[in-house]
């Protein structure tokens, strides 16, 4: 039967998912995905390994450079690195320099260079480089000739250098303020924060966050992001979109009396909510059975399998009449879990025994069986590494799987993927999706999307997931 | 010689430079992402909450076992705020919004003006002349003493006075249903604020955050998208 292995398959995943989670962190409801991001390493101070072949010379500190020599040509630029290449997954990077002395050109210049950039050339001339030079205020892109950019700057000033991954931009600053506009970023690879001078006496240090920056990053950041919500905000959506939306969720899981509360409680509003009725085909296909899905979801979450088991061989022989099905594999484990759950250890060893043995399809059942069987060596299973069995999201699971394979049974269903999917997951899809495919042609720049992040914001800063 | 779609939109996207995502693969990548169906009665519990269907959302949490993010008895007591200005009963509004918070006004000038201004849209409207033109002056002048744009606002005001027939006012808007909703939904923002509540559901802000990111992918891909929100059907990139 076509909906058994597309269903069934599908909610095994589930499943599947749930126990991954719960063996890398048992005891937590939480899923894995909140734990993924990996704290990206730091520049803190410069390489003074790799540096600039000799032509300069890095403080005690390695957060400053000096040019001792009187230069000779170009090819004898100071140019050194940072000890680590800017972090990416995030939605800036930015560090400062200041100039301690200007020497006697006050060729300075401030950048961003791929590894392996000639180390004896200024940020900017090469290709896969980037700088901005303090003697003529101009911005040098992957060749000899720069353009008109911002001010000149020199002994004294604080200039500041930074990348926002979301626009794929860089930014100048000098003594806190932007200068010039922003640059494309072509560079798609890691970029090393690049610092250089190049006429006698020169000098500059270095501040990669240690100590504060004289450009107000928090207050740029906050306003990127205001920026960014307003042009969301500005979007405008359909009146009540949200309000079909939630109504078809509700249909689509069997919600019956959040459904009839919300719907009369729509009838006596001001103003009364009209939905554009272009859908009503689909309406009828979500009301499809409501009442005996919500009974049967009454059923699974009270833990009641046996009733459920026979109401649904009642109404929907078809369903059942599979026995090694993924759909009574799913409901006959629930029975052995509520059994375990309630003590009754010697019932579910019958009961296992009884029901088991016909699952012996090794790839599409044996992991799960095993999880299951194995809740009877635990004294206390709740506590155990298979305490997920026992959640309650367990039975949502079941529960949600009778669900769509009723749904299934509606002779005008479309497609048999909208069983498995409400509008709203199939939208919250689409949005995931689409900032995953962002984020991957930006080479995996920037910040990733968390819609717990947005779910968990707004609760006064309050962060429960740590 | 016609060309097939994948053809066309391959020489489309070669000419410029976009990247063509299939359907077929477009749906792998959406069958990878995993909604959470916490995640989702979480989305769905807010909008309930945020828009004050209390019933409902007390259903919904025992049908689901969601809990809401607020206490679900300070809806009644919003929603009755609400009910009270769209149906034209500001001062009993006033005083249960008082009875809620009465930090609420005390700190929102802005909205307490407005309260008082549709205060005195109902006067006129139910041809209490005397009594409009005295709460105008009483209660309404001094504040616009205080505030050239509240100034502006009750000049524009009290003109309703000045005309019997109201459709032929040049501000015969302000009798609108929509300018009690206008005022409602600002105490009802309010309301949410002081709670520490965001004062609008999420969903829609999730909703357009969709448009815009598949309006920013298009820069750089042609892939299927979703453009009716209310079917959620997947179409294939236009060329």
């Amino acid at each position: 039967m076509e909906a058994d292995d597309i269903i069934g398959s599908y909610y095994l995943s589930l499943w599947r998912i749930r126990a991954k989670a719960a063996a890398l962190s048992p005891f937590s409801s939480e899923n894995l995905e909140f734990n993924e991001e990996v704290e990206e390493e730091m520049p803190s101070e410069l390489d003074t390994v790799n540096s600039s072949g000799g032509f300069s010379i890095i403080g005690q500190d390695k957060l400053s450079v000096k040019y001792p020599n009187n230069h000779l040509h170009g090819h004898d630029v100071g140019v050194v690195q940072a000890n680590k290449a800017a972090p990416s997954k995030r939605l800036l990077f930015y560090f400062e320099i200041t100039v301690k002395d200007a020497g006697v050109k006050g060729q300075v210049a401030i950048g961003f260079t791929a590894p392996g950039f000639k180390l004896r050339r200024q940020p900017g001339w090469e290709s896969n480089s980037y700088g901005y030079h303090g003697d003529d205020g101009l911005l040098y892109r992957g060749q000899g000739k720069g353009e008109a950019f911002g001010p000149t700057y020199t002994t004294g000033d604080t200039v500041g250098c930074g990348i926002n991954y979301a626009d794929q931009q860089f930014f100048f600053t000098k003594n806190g303020e932007i200068v010039g506009s922003p640059v494309p970023k072509e560079v798609k690879g890691p970029l090393f924060p690049t610092v250089s001078v190049h006429s006698q006496n020169e000098e500059v240090t270095v501040n990669f966050g240690k100590d504060p920056f004289v450009f107000d990053l928090k207050d740029f950041e906050a306003r990127i992001r205001a920026d960014i919500q307003s042009k969301i905000g500005d979007i405008s959506i359909p009146q009540n979109t949200s309000y079909g939306i939630v109504r078809s969720y509700l249909q689509h899981y069997g919600y019956e009396e959040t459904l009839a509360s919300l719907e009369s409680a729509t009838k006596s509003s001001i103003p009364p909510i009209s939905l554009i009725h272009e859908n009503s085909m689909n309406d009828e296909e979500e009301v499809y059975a409501l009442n005996q899905r919500r009974t049967l979801r009454q059923l699974i979450r009270s833990g009641d399998i046996v009733n459920a088991f026979s109401k649904l061989q009642n109404w929907y022989p078809a369903i059942v009449q599979d026995e090694k099905s993924a759909i009574c594999f799913l409901l006959q484990c629930q029975e052995f879990i509520e059994l375990v759950r309630n003590g009754c250890l010697y019932k579910a060893v019958l009961y296992a025994r009884n029901n088991f043995e016909k699952f012996n399809c090794p790839l599409k059942f044996e992991d799960l069986r095993k999880d299951c069987g194995a809740l009877l060596a635990y004294v206390d299973p709740h506590s155990s590494s298979l305490g997920y069995l026992l959640q309650p999201q367990q039975r949502e699971l079941v529960a949600d799987a009778v669900n769509a394979m009723i749904l299934a049974t509606n002779p005008n269903k479309e497609d048999i993927k909208a069983c498995l999917h409400s509008r709203l997951e199939q939208l919250l899809r689409q949005l995931s999706a689409c900032f995953l495919e962002k984020r991957s042609l930006n080479a995996d720049q920037g910040e990733a999307f968390h819609l717990w992040r947005i779910l968990d914001s707004g609760k006064g800063g309050k962060c429960k997931r740590t | 010689m016609p060309f097939s779609f994948l053809e066309v939109a391959q020489v489309y996207a070669m000419a410029s430079s976009k990247k063509v995502i299939t359907r077929d693969e477009w749906e792998k990548r959406l069958d990878d992402v995993k909604i959470r169906k916490e995640d989702m009665d979480k989305l769905v519990m807010n909008f309930l909450v945020t828009e004050g269907y209390v019933e409902a959302a007390e259903k919904f949490r025992s049908e689901t076992g969601t809990e809401p993010d607020i206490d679900l008895a300070t809806i009644t007591d919003r929603m009755a705020v609400k009910k009270a200005v769209q149906s034209g009963n500001v001062e009993d509004a006033i005083e249960k919004v008082n009875d809620l918070n009465p930090e609420i006004l005390d700190t929102n000038p802005q909205l307490f003006f407005h309260l008082q201004q549709q205060r005195l849209i109902e006067l006129i409207r139910n041809g209490k002349v005397e009594e409009a033109l005295e709460f105008a002056q009483e209660e309404l002048a001094p504040r616009g003493e205080e505030n050239k744009h509240f100034l502006e606002e009750l000049e524009k005001t009290v003109v309703l006075l000045a005309f019997e027939d109201a459709t032929n006012c040049p501000v015969g808007e302000l009798l609108d249903m929509s300018q009690r909703l206008k005022t409602a939904s600002e105490v009802n923002a309010a309301i949410l604020t002081s709670q520490s509540h965001e004062k609008d559901p999420k969903l829609p802000s999730l909703l357009k955050m969709l448009i815009w990111a598949q309006n920013k992918l298009d820069e750089k891909a042609a892939y299927p998208r979703i453009n009716n929100l209310s079917t959620a059907a997947l179409e294939d990139p236009l060329v």
